[in-house]
């Protein structure tokens, strides 16, 4: 990247090249972590001084390489992650951590590990449930995850520099927040798809050197002329993963996405990790209940015996309410990646919320490839004729 | 295909024309323009308003707007019938099942973008049973019994096909079960969006009087039938069209229109952004 690139044209180019960074601050003998999801707790990497780095898919990359290890009837987004990695992309990595948040994710780190030669490979089993047995047991797995790093680093991981970490990582989510205020107006002042490279360009970046890039953008935005242009429809979108510029570019073509309810926007940065005595605790139950991710079901009444469909819907969805009457929302798209079984079982009930507070909303399947653009039109400029005819 | 339907403002049908699609679009759209012109005998100028529908939407250059072929398909099968409040299109390239209401698209699902469940179904199948495609309805109507199609892959439907003939089974029968396996995918993916009368089935399909019965059968209702189904896209389109035409006009708005040229082509990636 150029070395005057600031704010929205830095994110710009951070996305188009997003390992660029991570490369150049290994060859300053920095030490890369590579983790596949959300829900990895970066504030440890952070800590130990290890330079966390998303890895992602692509989707211009047709899957080749994954199908020698993986299903074809399978998440694409794991097969094409795990297709880059197979291709020599993420050759750069010292370590990767991959986690239980979904089953797909759970076999292919299994097969990512026993296809890579990374010198430190961790796995942490989550739990799927909101109960405080599973917090229990998602701590002491975190606390596994903590001595691994240590042994691997030859360090300790002192508390002050673990609290230091949930500091700066919780700025981050600050400052995405308030990036996200700046969707609220109409026009909102940046558009989906600038959120969809800024937040790429974060999970590739130390946190320290992404709250800065925040800060520029934040200022930028609040003062740009350039707004996005004013569509009909102020959309939010659900999705699992929604980190494409090109995909999020075909529903903003006829439609604001002011809310981006995916890894690729939001989602990682709605709530702040608490202060506690043991910051595995704090952080424990930030990732365990903060993270609104379909993997993770928030029934209303666990562990009772009859069934309230009204309050399980409030307690898995309740805040959506709140995004939709803050951000004007007028519509609605539930895109699912094809063979997302936590998203696919998650819809029917989400599209009874949303009926239940007069959203209109649509589900759409894609199959995160260039080849699904064109029927991805299709389906979101017919949903849009639908409510704004 | 590619089909032109233009009206007039009381929505007489001036010329209705369907070509084939290939692949080069945009000499095809300038073509069938080119032929509707000459058979309702006027020139392009004449025409106040385009709207390109369905997967070439974007390549039509001389389109004023574009609109997906779902509100398009409901606008023209409820200009035919005014009662229609569920609407199945079923193509060679995919399948659509939509709720209208008061000639307005509500809601609807699109097959995936695999060819089971569309009328390319058909066209393999034929092929494997060495029949043209729009005798299957007629032979259909012979059968004596109707053979389970386990098979919804449409390869595999085919290799299953093979081994029916092979194993002495009647084309008809095989026929009769082709229909109804389609009927029942079709059938399944309106099922996931609701199915109110009146119901009516366009596309190529809806020709194929065979496919008709399937659907009657597996949908469980009544199955009402343009004469012409292959153009209720076209024609919603062009209803559309006059429509935004007409409220622009008595808004006092000029509407921005295209060069009323039927110009060479230029690259597709230029334009449509």
């Amino acid at each position: 990247m150029s070395d005057k690139s600031k704010g929205l044209n830095k994110a710009r180019e951070i996305y188009s090249n997003n390992s660029q960074r991570a490369r150049e601050l290994k060859a300053a003998g920095k030490k890369i972590i590579g983790y596949p999801c959300v829900y990895v707790p970066l504030e440890l990497l952070t800590a130990l001084d290890l330079v966390p780095y998303r890895t992602c898919g692509d989707i211009k990359e047709p899957v080749t390489e994954a199908d020698r290890a993986l299903p074809h009837s399978f998440c694409p987004i794991m097969r094409n992650c795990l297709d880059c990695a197979l291709k020599g992309k993420n050759d750069f990595l010292d370590g990767m951590v991959t986690i239980h948040s979904c089953d797909p994710q759970e076999k292919t780190a299994r097969i990512w590990e026993s296809y890579t030669n990374y010198p430190y490979f961790h796995f942490i089993d989550m739990p799927v449930t909101v109960r405080p047995e599973a917090l229990e047991y998602f701590k002491s797995q975190l606390n596994d995850f903590r001595k691994t790093l240590e042994a691997f680093t030859g360090k300790k991981l002192p508390k002050d520099k673990l609290e230091a970490a949930i500091k700066s990582y919780n700025q981050q989510r600050t400052l995405v927040r308030e990036l996200y205020e700046l969707t609220k107006p109409s026009p909102p002042r940046i558009s989906g798809t600038e959120i969809v490279q800024v937040v790429k360009a974060l999970t590739s970046l130390p946190v320290s050197e992404g709250n800065d890039l925040l800060t520029e953008v934040i200022g930028e935005v609040k003062s740009r002329t350039d707004v996005p242009e004013k569509k009909l429809t102020r959309l939010l979108i659900w999705s699992s993963t929604l980190d494409d510029a090109d995909i999020m570019q075909v529903f903003e073509d006829k439609a604001n996405v002011v809310m981006n309810e995916s890894c690729g926007g939001i989602r990682a940065y709605r709530a702040a990790v608490k202060s506690t005595y043991d910051p595995l605790e704090g952080l424990a139950s930030y990732y365990l209940n903060e993270i609104t991710c379909a993997r993770t079901f928030r029934q209303a009444t666990p562990g009772e015996t009859g069934k309230d469909y009204a309050r399980d819907l409030q307690s898995r969805f309740g805040y959506l309410k709140g995004i939709i009457r803050d951000w004007k929302i007028s519509g609605a798209v539930m895109l699912l990646v094809r063979y997302c079984d936590p998203f696919a079982f998650e819809m029917p009930s989400l599209k009874d919320y949303f009926d239940s507070i007069g959203v209109p909303s649509t589900y759409i399947e894609y199959d995160y490839t260039t080849g699904a653009l064109a029927p991805l039109r299709t389906r979101a400029e017919a949903f849009l004729e639908t409510i704004s005819q | 295909m590619t089909k032109v339907v233009l009206i007039d403002k009381s929505d007489n049908q001036l010329s209705c024309i369907k070509g084939p699609t290939g692949p080069e679009h945009r000499r095809l759209a300038n073509e069938v323009m080119r032929q509707a012109l000459q058979q309702a005998s006027l020139q392009i100028d004449d025409i106040s308003y385009i709207i390109a529908t369905g997967y070439g939407r974007l390549n039509v250059p001389f389109a004023d707007r574009q609109i997906t072929e779902l509100s398009c398909h409901a606008r023209g099968v409820s200009t035919l019938f005014p009662g229609v409040r569920t609407a199945i299109d079923i193509g060679g390239q995919d399948a659509k099942c939509m709720r209208i209401h008061d000639g307005r698209l509500i809601s609807f699902v699109m097959n995936d973008k695999c060819a089971a469940g569309t009328g390319r179904f058909l066209e393999v199948t034929a092929t494997a049973l060495g029949i043209k495609l729009e005798d299957m309805g007629d032979i259909s109507l012979k059968a004596t019994k109707r053979i389970h199609i386990s098979n919804l892959c449409t390869i595999f439907a085919q290799q299953e096909v093979i081994a029916l003939l092979s194993r002495g089974e009647k084309p008809e029968n095989i026929v009769a079960g082709l229909h109804d396996a389609l009927a029942s995918r079709v059938a399944a993916l309106a099922r996931r969006l609701g199915i109110e009368p009146d119901l009516v089935l366009t596309g190529g399909v809806a020709k194929n009087i065979g496919m008709v019965r399937a659907m009657k059968d597996s949908l469980g209702c009544e199955v009402l039938v343009p004469e012409e189904p292959l153009i209720t896209g076209a024609l919603g389109a062009a209803i559309l069209a006059k429509e935004i035409y007409t409220k622009a006009v008595e808004a006092g708005q000029v509407l921005p229109t295209k060069s009323r040229r039927l110009e060479k082509a230029t690259f597709f990636a230029e334009e449509h952004r």
